[in-house]
């Protein structure tokens, strides 16, 4: 048999369980947006197109919602009138945390007031989008932006960053001779020190000349030029192991998809008639589960489709 | 020559669709040998004292969640299994039902109570400049946890961890993209020294190797990385809770691996038409 029939013992039609077994109609879902997204490898068809905008509708329901609840209700409405909110605050002298800072509630309503205030300034963009009011919050949040990202970045993506990977690798305590590396029952080639001072030249090697390869403003003379070359050889193999590791995950992706599908072949979610207990399904069962079923709707009204087209080019 | 140049590209669709078809039904597993940065995130976890607070960020969505959420879930049936206490944040708006749908089924396997040994403090928005604010102050970021929304004293575990990130013991992300590990080790990773996991996608993995094993201790890479993980979590998890799991990863990687070979053909056979039409032309 094609595809292996799974004992699941039953199937809620519709179930909100996010524990349980799945239903059948989120089966049924599931199978044809599946298999409407991939039949766009086809060819531009209704069911892809269907696919594509339900997609895009409840993606955009589904964030809107969330944006809505933590970006506006639980910042402006919980924070100020919510139990234990800043107004209730103010009634009993209670103190507000900002930042780690305790502030005064009258001092948390003031700064929670101007972040409200540029909000809706930016947002005056759709009104009046070359005024000066929408710039200031924009000016802000670039200004801030940049101001965070730059002492973080500079921290670990540049001190701590270069700094580790110049250390002397006689700090690397994980590091063996050839002999007492051999001697273990299981070993790593990374922790050959010969093998790790390897690695740390062709490193050294490869950051100076990829960075060769991008120096213009010099003559190319025979040696940067030479220089150019190992750094072109060594950003071709970069975009490679990319390239690579970008083919396994969509690869994982489309395997997951197909592994999934397969759970719902199992004779629980097939839309025929239930067999008696100890019989076995039987070809029309497995027929009759959502994603071969479905499969074969798309694929039958594929066809149709072509066929109809060919016979009005035919007629014409 | 011109056939091969007018080869409908559609047919190596159906053949890799019919071969990864053909090789999920036949349902084939093998196991893995566990790479280095897979032990050092497991044996990171696995060294904390019982009791150790750890955040887990859930920073993915539906389009990566085949690759992040089995690591996911072994992570925290590792964290449980260990008795580790989870605090359980979001950077990503469609991460939230994941979590909640993980918890819901793994939580009771290890008696854990929720707001004693985990809590949820759900989507936070703003990015890395969330992920600032969340170590700077994890009380001004998340003032209500998410599930029943009680206020960040009234919860036990809240207040065993404090206002700052010096009372988490380790930080762990499943990170899609941006924002994810990368703004992890700026924000929180380089600023407070706290030490750093991830589990990442494919697409992100070649970033992470220049920054293990200093400013991270270990890493989970795409789909290998998440088989390998379950392999080793398997050992510590509750009476085989992460079996099915496991085999279902490692027979998906024996399917990966032959659509890799037939990738590998793919490219060579283009590179031979290539250079065979170059030379005659």
């Amino acid at each position: 048999m094609f595809l292996a029939l799974q004992d699941v013992a039953s199937a809620p039609w519709f179930s909100l369980d996010l524990t349980g077994t799945p239903d059948i109609s989120g089966a049924i879902l599931y199978c044809f947006f599946t298999l409407a997204v991939f039949s766009f490898l086809y060819k531009d068809n209704p069911f892809y197109k269907l696919a594509e905008h339900v997609f895009v509708g409840l993606g955009t329901a589904y964030f809107t919602l969330q944006y809505y609840d933590e970006g506006i209700l639980q910042p402006v409405y919980e924070y100020l009138f919510g139990e234990g909110g800043v107004i209730e605050k103010m009634e009993t002298s209670g103190i507000v945390e900002i930042g780690g800072y305790s502030v005064d509630p009258v001092m948390a309503l003031v700064f929670r007031g101007i972040a409200g205030l540029l909000a809706v300034m930016l947002v005056m963009r759709l009104f009046a989008p070359n005024s000066w009011m929408p710039r200031l919050p924009l000016a802000v949040m670039v200004g801030v932006y940049a101001a965070l990202k730059m002492t973080g970045e500079t921290q670990s993506k540049l001190v701590l960053f270069v700094g580790n990977m110049f250390k002397d690798p006689i700090t690397n305590s994980n590091l063996l001779s050839w002999s007492e590396l051999t001697a273990q029952p299981s070993w790593r080639i990374e922790n050959w020190e010969a093998f790790f001072v390897f690695s740390k030249i062709v490193f050294f090697v490869g950051l100076l000349s990829a960075l060769t390869h991008f120096i213009f403003t010099y003559r190319r003379t025979k040696v940067l030029a030479g220089i150019s070359k190992v750094g072109v050889i060594t950003l071709m193999i970069t975009f490679g192991a990319m390239f690579g590791f970008t083919v396994l995950g969509r690869i994982a992706l489309l395997i997951e998809r197909v592994d999934e599908m397969k759970s719902y072949t199992a004779s629980a979610y097939s839309l025929g008639p239930a067999p008696a207990a100890g019989q076995d399904p039987g070809v029309l069962s497995l027929m009759l589960t959502p994603p071969i079923l479905i499969s074969v709707i798309i694929i039958a009204v594929l066809a149709l489709g072509i066929g109809i087209k060919k016979d009005g080019r035919a007629n014409a | 020559m011109a056939s091969v140049h007018d080869f409908d590209r559609r047919w190596i669709f159906l053949i890799m669709g019919l071969l990864v078809v053909g090789l999920v039904a036949a349902g084939i597993s093998a196991p893995m040998p566990v790479s280095e940065y897979v032990d050092s995130y497991f044996a990171t976890i696995d060294k904390l004292p019982e009791g150790s607070i750890v955040m887990v960020s859930a920073d993915f969505d539906p389009a990566s969640a085949a690759e992040l959420l089995p690591m996911y879930t072994g992570t925290i049936h590792h964290l449980l299994a260990k008795k580790m206490r989870i605090v359980n944040v979001c950077t990503w708006p469609a991460a939230p039902p994941y979590t909640a749908s993980r918890f819901a089924e793994i939580a009771p396997m290890y008696d854990a109570v929720y707001g004693e040994d985990w809590v949820e403090l759900g989507f936070l928005p703003g990015d890395d400049v969330a992920m600032g604010t969340i170590g700077q102050s994890l009380r001004s970021a998340y003032p209500r946890e998410t599930k029943n929304n009680m206020a960040y004293d009234d919860v036990p575990l809240l207040r065993d961890c404090g206002d700052s990130m010096g009372n988490i013991e380790l930080l762990i992300t499943m990170s899609a993209g941006y924002p994810g590990i990368l703004e992890w080790i700026a924000q929180v990773g380089g600023r407070y020294e706290i030490e750093l996991l991830a589990g990442t996608t494919a697409v992100q993995t070649p970033d992470l190797f220049a920054f293990y094993p200093s400013q991270l201790s270990g890493f989970l890479g795409a789909a290998t990385g998440a088989t390998q993980y379950l392999q080793l979590v398997d050992d510590v998890a509750i009476d085989g809770s992460v079996t099915a799991d496991k085999e279902t990863q490692q027979s998906r990687m024996l399917v990966q691996t032959w659509a890799h070979y037939f990738m590998i053909l793919l490219i060579i056979v283009g590179n031979v038409i290539y250079f065979t039409g170059r030379k005659s032309s």
